[in-house]
């Protein structure tokens, strides 16, 4: 429940406060944030699987955000950031499709 | 241990799960119930203990005879705080967070801000292009309305012109009326002695001194004007017939004008000759105002066409 009142409340903050992102960071949020939404999706997985673990979820979301940004970056220093960017955004999308499909079996059972 | 080996543990009971699955089906196939027994084994609520036991995830620290809606639903209600809560709260704040500014800056009208250099150069590139191509295409506009503006200008000069033209053309042919200084002609012929030719040679002799428009009572003298005796007396101009006393308006200099009639052995002595009485007027405002209709030739053309 608190989980969810943080994800409500970031948004609301990132909606109407408008923090000033630095330039530096601003190309790589939005891979960040589809490599964290896999986190969460996988953290929620394992919630309904009963294996949750809340050092594992940390590690895995901060790992997923630093290595999908990693590999962005590299790729804009190699000159295939766009490519590598849109390689990125599959496989998560991927890895996000299938553990919503295991959640979904969880919850509605089908 | 990550988040990935707990996926394989996943994936190693859904292993567990379809192998079970299949027995079971290879068992309903054996006792010959089959739908209602598969629905049993998939609801977890009614299966037995040791059933559920290789239905849903053995391991981690929870009640392992709860199904995953029950966690969720325990996760969410009442809302305890713990360490574990608190951690992944503030990392969905963090998603969260990103998440709102991520989308207010791409549905900004700034979609440049979280673009790419390359992307900006090319960007750059493309709009020094258009740039050019819209100024080329500015100067090409502008010379043609320069263009046209003159055109404009000229078609206006030659209209002007044209009008001019003719109204002066018209004042010739008759079909305009006109005025300026002239004189004015009476002949009064009580005898009915004046003919179509004397007053032929009248007319004459003033468009030998530069009469520019004459017209005799009511009638417009013009280049195809003919005179002929009427019968019963007087005379006709142009099949209109018309009686003494014969008033000439005439348009010209009429310096020019009145010594040409009164030269000695001209038309006011012929016609004093013939007992007319003749007076000549000179006026600073003579107007002519006797029209006659614009004809179209029917044969003869232009030839400058």
């Amino acid at each position: 429940m608190i989980a969810v009142l943080g994800l409500v409340v970031g948004v609301v903050v990132g909606l109407f406060v408008r923090p000033e992102v630095p330039a530096v960071v601003e190309p790589y949020l939005p891979i960040a944030v589809v490599a964290a939404l896999d986190a969460v999706f996988g953290g929620l997985r394992a919630m309904l699987d009963g294996i949750f673990d809340d050092k594992v979820f940390v590690v895995s979301f901060l790992s997923n955000v630093v290595v999908a940004a990693l590999i962005v970056f590299l790729g804009d220093k190699l000159g295939v950031g766009a490519q590598l960017s849109t390689g990125v955004v599959v496989v998560l999308g991927i890895r996000i499709f299938s553990n919503a499909a295991a959640i979904r079996r969880h919850v509605f059972r089908a | 241990m990550s988040e990935d080996e707990n996926e394989n543990k996943h994936e190693i009971e859904n292993k567990h799960e379809i192998e079970n699955k299949s027995k079971s089906e290879s068992k309903s196939e054996d006792t010959g119930e089959g739908e209602p027994h598969r629905l049993r084994r998939e609801l977890p609520a009614e299966v037995a203990p040791e059933a559920a036991d290789d239905a849903d995830a053995p391991a981690g620290t929870k009640d392992p005879s709860l199904t995953g809606r029950q966690r969720l639903a325990k996760g969410l209600w009442p809302p305890r705080i713990s360490r574990a809560q608190l951690i992944v709260a503030v990392l969905l704040f963090v998603l969260g967070l990103g998440l709102a500014i991520q989308v207010r800056s791409n549905s900004d009208s700034s979609a440049l801000r979280g673009a790419r250099q390359e992307d900006l150069v090319r960007i750059l590139d493309e709009l020094d292009d258009r740039t050019q191509r819209l100024g080329d295409e500015k100067q090409r506009l502008e010379g043609q309305r320069t263009e046209l503006e003159n055109s404009s200008d000229q078609a206006e000069e030659a209209r002007k012109q044209t009008v001019e033209r003719e109204r002066q053309l018209g004042i010739l042919a008759g079909t305009v009326a006109a005025q300026g200084p002239g004189i004015t002609l009476t002949v009064s012929d009580r005898k009915g002695a004046v003919q179509a030719d004397m007053l032929l040679d009248a007319i004459q002799e003033l468009r030998a001194a530069g009469a520019e428009a004459i017209q005799v009572n009511d009638v417009r003298v013009v280049a195809d004007t003919y005179l002929t005796d009427a019968s019963g007396g007087g005379v006709s101009v142009d099949r209109h017939k018309i009686s003494q006393p014969y008033v000439f308006k005439v348009i010209g200099k009429p310096q020019d004008l009145e010594p040409a009639l009164n030269i000695p052995g001209g038309v006011v002595q012929t016609l004093e000759k013939e007992q007319a009485t003749v007076t000549v007027a000179r006026a600073q405002k003579i107007v002519v105002d006797a029209l006659r209709p614009a004809k179209r030739p029917d044969y003869a053309r232009s030839s400058s066409q």
